[in-house]
């Protein structure tokens, strides 16, 4: 089987392997970015989380404990992932605004606070004070948000509700693509009379253009807009996922989405080749160095056995933290359940170790002791580990 | 404060079945239950309504008790048995001596038989292990425990009879040392009600001996903790048994779109503190394997643990004691009943029954077995050919149930709990176990203004704490993925913490 040549192939599509290949592709290599499907990024509210439980989460990296990943790269590395982020975000059309100096929280479709770092600019406006009056929208038959959870919760509030036809997320983000929907909504938005405060809606402005919908009511209400991200599939994790990859294409990135990697070819200390499941017939690629970027359980990058871990793809050790019986704490609500730590364990320049490979990185989620729920790191560790994966992986090939 | 004849305490399969045959029989009654129906053993079992093979070789008497209950229910209980049959298969290794005794026991007791070839087997349940060396066919049935308590509930209800779920007993109230009532605290408002009776009968399983020592008394108990794995999906039709001597891991049984494997043994002392250990669904997931060898890959979703009542016996090995039942007469005006299993609820509510009709001096005969259970239309569950009818506003996608269905069963009973939406529609027991769903079935009780703003916050929690603890025992696989997604569903996007 004849393969295509690339200088990077990086297996995994969510956040750190997006980020890792627009960097690389900027740098003017060959990439190959292999997904088995949408990420699990696309089930999460979209915003970016770099350590949630402290005010300055920048500031606070230096407590974590000393194997999390992120001691691997410096603070100002993870300052310059996020201003990276932010500069292709904004070139994208879907903004986002903060700092890693100071978290911010967003109101959740349960009325509680989420703690969070940088959010998409449709979510700017979310509360942060307890008593600010906000009007909640919701829409008629939808099953993932209830307005009366932040009602109940929120003394100035009310809500009204809008009959768009469908009952999904999706189905009302998609028909938000219709200019003629949108004035409708608006026209029925402007007759509600909403006597003051915020007007917060659930996360469905449309898939493409949210901020424009925003500014529109905006404008044409003067109150401020908000969304609300719903429960998974979650339309702002969906918007980010593909503006990154629409950047990743747009700078000559090449994209094998749908494609599992059915076999790895293997010489000595270096990855040679991968097969993948396409469409029609297996593809071969090769490529001089590759990076592992395929999430934790959830994304499908780890798999559980009864008494083992395995990675999914070259099949590399895996730490795991004792046995089974130890995976997950007896309460529900304690973060931080030991299987969390479960992952790859790779050395200052994001190699695995104990799996002799020369050519081979890693970063995000599957990296051992990230504990992102413990944590509250997800996307701003893939975005950290992605971006120094990538310098790492640059600086081997040349 | 309310007066009434009787009191059952116990919402399991024999208080619901004591409360139907004291409704048949004319006798006012209350029935009062600390959580939903079959909160405790009845909920918590394989579900199996046991042919008797079973316990044909080591207790022939509990064995006839079965088939006959077994005959009787298939009768009067037709929407909640599904009579799948059963097997009892031998494995190479098996003791050839003691199929022997089986075939020779169940002659003795009844118990109908028929000897399959391995081939034959396969042709029924083509999921078996291609080894075994033949396969004992026995009308064992699977039946919906749930469904039988509420079926049993109905007619205590249609004649009057008082049900109260979500209460528990507090206090049982004496007065010149006899029980005279009990004050039963509702769960939720924590509003206390007393009620009055002639008679207390004390039908809490593995509970029993705390509400005997409430009233004055105590009763001896071992209590024996077994636990049992839920698959995803359906493996055999038949019920599968292991042709051996009682031990772990040796029954599987389908129910509605799952199957049911167990259990283990382990004497416990508190039935308020168990839980499923990882060895214990090692064990049967194991066992289980050798039966059925496709049961290694397939996911599970979850472990539960159930404290049988049995009767106090001088073996410390739980597994011989007998599964038959007792009536003690406390002689202060109550009763405890101890013991048993599901497969023979309906005999254990009528020697109950006939006690308590002596005490009274009537001699009103038994009609349980005659009549089929009231109510079946009504509340055959919810199955899937009428779930399959209506797929528009579904709310739990692994089960298709819908919002109207939701709200029809919160009108219905007026819960605040999430539980009991559970058992009465099968929300949330699918594959993600309620990961998505659960938001949605309170977000609809809160739609409805059923749950007050200060309360809903506990509710959920509480929901989600429970329904952790049944999953914890077996993730691996598929199913810690989907846990994870769970967990950063309510911890991540909902953001809710342990406290308020």
């Amino acid at each position: 089987m004849s393969a295509i040549d690339y200088d990077i192939v990086i297996v995994g599509g969510g956040m750190s392997g997006l980020m890792a290949g627009i960097l690389l592709v900027e740098k003017g290599h060959q990439v190959a970015l292999i997904s088995r499907g949408d990420p699990a990024a696309c089930l999460s509210t979209g915003c970016i989380d770099v350590l949630a439980h402290d005010r300055n989460p920048l500031a606070n990296i230096y407590a974590l404990p000393l194997e999390h990943p992120y001691h691997l790269v410096s603070p100002d590395g993870i300052h310059a992932a996020l201003d990276k982020f932010g500069e292709i975000m904004t070139d994208a059309r879907l903004p986002y605004i903060g700092t890693p100096e100071e978290n911010r929280s967003i109101l959740t479709p349960l009325g509680t606070n989420k703690i969070t770092c940088l959010v998409p600019r449709t979510m700017e406006s979310s509360p942060q004070n307890p008593d600010e009056y906000i009007h909640v929208i919701s829409f008629k038959g939808l099953k993932d948000f209830y307005p009366s959870y932040i009602i109940s919760r929120r003394m100035n509030s009310g809500f009204s509700v809008f009959d768009a036809g469908v009952p999904t997320t999706m189905g009302i983000a998609t028909r938000f693509e219709d200019k003629e929907f949108q004035k409708t909504f608006i026209a029925w938005l402007k007759g509600l009379e909403i006597p003051d405060g915020k007007i917060a809606v659930p996360a469905v402005l449309g898939l493409e253009n949210p901020l424009s919908i925003m500014q529109e009511i905006t404008a044409r209400l003067e109150r401020w807009v908000f969304e609300i991200p719903t429960l998974p599939p979650s339309i702002p994790g969906i918007r980010l996922i593909k503006a990154l990859k629409r950047t990743f294409q747009k700078k000559g990135g090449d994209v094998y989405w749908g494609s599992p990697v059915a076999s790895v070819e293997k010489a000595g200390r270096l990855v040679e080749a991968l097969t993948i499941e396409t469409k029609g017939r297996p593809s071969r690629v090769h490529g001089r160095a590759f990076i592992l970027a395929t999430g934790s359980f959830v994304s499908g990058g780890l798999f559980a056995l009864r008494d083992a871990v395995q990675e999914t793809v070259f099949g590399l050790p895996v730490s795991v933290p004792g046995p089974r019986e130890e995976w997950f704490n007896k309460d529900f609500f304690t973060l931080g359940h030991a299987i969390e730590k479960a992952g790859i364990r790779v050395d200052a320049s994001f190699r695995p170790v104990e799996a002799g490979f020369e050519n081979l990185f890693v970063c995000g989620s599957i990296l051992a002791f990230s504990e992102v729920m413990k944590h509250g790191c997800g996307h701003g560790l893939a975005l950290a580990t992605g971006m120094a994966a990538a310098q790492s992986c640059e600086g081997y090939l040349q | 404060m309310v007066r009434t004849d009787v009191i059952i305490i116990g919402g399991g399969a024999t208080g619901c079945g004591i409360a139907r045959d004291l409704a048949l029989r004319g006798i006012p009654h209350y029935l009062i239950e600390r959580d939903d129906f079959a909160a405790g053993a009845t909920g918590a079992c394989h579900g199996l309504l046991h042919s008797g093979g079973r316990y044909v070789v080591t207790d022939p008497e509990a064995a006839k008790e079965c088939i006959e209950e077994n005959t009787i229910l298939r009768e009067i209980g037709e929407k909640c048995v599904e009579q799948t049959g059963g097997l009892f298969v031998r494995l190479p290794g098996d003791s050839k001596r003691f199929r022997d005794r089986f075939l020779k026991s169940c002659e003795e007791v009844g118990i109908p038989t028929e000897i399959l070839s391995p081939t034959r087997a396969l042709d029924l349940v083509p999921s078996l292990n291609p080894v075994i060396e033949e396969a004992i066919r026995v009308p064992d049935c699977s039946i919906d425990p749930f469904r039988l308590c509420m079926l049993n509930a109905y007619s205590s209800r249609q004649k009057g009879g008082g049900i109260l779920i979500h209460h528990k007993v507090i206090d049982i109230i004496r007065e010149h040392g006899r029980c005279v009532g009990v004050k039963a605290q509702d769960r939720f408002t924590k509003q206390v009600k007393e009620i009055r009776a002639k008679v207390i009968i004390n039908a809490t399983g593995a509970w029993g001996n705390k509400i005997a020592v409430l009233g004055g008394s105590d009763v001896p108990m071992t209590l024996s903790k077994g636990s049992l794995v839920i698959t995803n999906h359906r493996l055999t039709n038949m019920v599968i048994n292991r042709l051996r001597p009682p031990s772990d891991g040796d029954i599987i049984v389908p129910n509605e779109a799952v199957c049911l494997a167990g259990t283990t043994s382990i004497t416990v002392e508190d039935p308020d503190a168990v839980e499923v250990e990882s060895r214990e669904v090692d064990i049967i997931v194991t066992e289980a394997e050798r039966m059925l060898p496709n049961f290694r890959t397939t996911r599970m979703i979850r472990a539960y643990t159930g404290v049988r009542p049995l009767l106090k016996a001088d073996t410390s090995d739980s597994r011989a004691i007998s599964r038959g039942f007792r009536i003690i007469d406390h002689g202060n005006g109550m009763f405890s009943i101890l013991g048993g299993k599901l497969s023979t609820y309906r005999l254990m509510a009528e020697k109950m029954v006939d006690t308590i009709m002596e005490v009274f001096g009537l001699k009103v005969p038994c009609e349980t077995a005659l009549k089929p259970l009231d109510g079946q239309d009504e509340l055959s569950g919810y199955p899937l050919s009428k779930r399959l009818k209506d797929l528009s506003n579904i709310v739990c996608e692994c089960e298709l149930v819908t919002r109207e269905e939701v709200e029809r069963v919160i009108n219905r009973i007026g819960t605040k709990y999430i539980g009991d939406i559970q058992h009465r529609t099968r929300l949330g027991m699918g594959p993600c176990q309620g990961g998505f769903c659960t938001y949605r079935a309170l977000g609809i009780m809160h739609d409805m203004g059923r749950v007050p703003a200060d309360e809903s916050m506990r509710v959920l929690r509480e929901f989600l704490q429970r329904r952790f603890r049944g999953i914890r025992p077996a993730l691996w696989g598929d199913q810690l993925r989907e846990e994870q997604l769970v967990e950063s569903i309510y911890l991540g996007i909902l953001s809710m913490e342990k406290e308020p």
